[in-house]
């Protein structure tokens, strides 16, 4: 019993601006009202010159209220997120999973950031996939309820990621760009 | 900019991300990008030593703020468990992440 979630679409500026906004405001749908941020390790490979960050967010708790008073959670919830910036391939992947409740439901999601094919210097292809299961210490019809709840709620949250983080970017570097060029 | 979970840190924080953003803009220059060997190696050893002597300092008395901090909050054992499960140290494969 795994609920799938997929998106994908793009934005309209390049992939370095699109990498700049991430540090400031990155749209997480599993913490769309982000408490607090914190660096927890970061290096870069000698090698690759790949940058990895892991990540501490803080988050109002996205589980619906009635399962985390069920559950015995607490009003934040925290997501380790671990992405990894390839300069040289212009490829960004990020991943994260909930921590908090995580004994009852674990949230997967799963984001690439790349150039896009049709326009590599002006525009970003974003694509994120999110499992969300129950895990067998929640009894088994309040899972099934759980997951497609968080699903629903995480659906929600990625079209606000969405919105707010083109905010953001418009914000950094102006103006979406315009396709001719 | 985000505040940290330890709300002491967050100047700390922010003097951190400011500084890692600063030199995040210039790593990401399509000069470094789109060098070619050797010199893309040496550029990178470059801007590897460039971070560490412009932020190094900054992380170092950020990350010594946190301590504990996750400890207090429970969230040390659940972290642990995550990065047992899974590592993450390098990234996933393009034929995995499809």
């Amino acid at each position: 019993m795994v609920q799938y979630f997929s998106n994908a679409f793009h934005y309209d500026h390049p992939w370095a601006n699109v990498q700049m906004g991430m540090w400031q405001k990155y749209p997480n749908p599993q913490c769309a009202h982000v408490i607090s941020v914190d660096v927890l390790n970061r290096s870069v490979d000698p090698q690759t010159g790949i940058i990895r960050t892991e990540r501490l967010l803080g988050c109002k708790q996205a589980a619906p209220a009635w399962a985390v008073k069920f559950l015995g959670g607490t009003a934040d919830a925290y997501v380790r997120e671990v992405s990894f910036v390839d300069p040289h391939s212009k490829t960004t992947t990020i991943h994260s999973v909930n921590l908090s409740l995580s004994d009852y439901l674990t949230v997967v999601e799963k984001i690439t950031y790349v150039p896009s094919i049709a326009f590599p210097k002006t525009r970003t292809t974003f694509r994120q996939t999110a499992e969300i299961q129950a895990r067998p210490k929640l009894w088994t019809s309040v899972g099934a309820k759980i997951e497609l709840m968080s699903l629903d709620r995480f659906k929600q949250n990625a079209i606000r990621g969405k919105e707010g983080f083109e905010g953001v970017l418009r914000k950094l570097f102006g103006e979406d760009n315009t396709q001719e060029a | 900019m985000a505040h940290s979970l330890k709300p002491e840190c967050t100047p700390l924080k922010h003097k951190y991300d400011a500084c890692f953003n600063a030199w995040f803009e210039g790593y990401l220059s399509p000069v470094l990008a789109d060098q070619a060997e050797p010199d893309r190696t040496r550029a990178l050893q470059e801007k590897r030593e460039e971070y560490d002597r412009t932020c190094g300092k900054v992380w170092e008395a950020y990350r010594g703020c946190l301590s504990g901090a996750l400890t207090q909050k429970g969230l040390d054992d659940l972290l642990q468990q995550a990065r047992e499960e899974n590592p993450l140290l390098e990234p996933e494969s393009a034929e995995a992440r499809r």
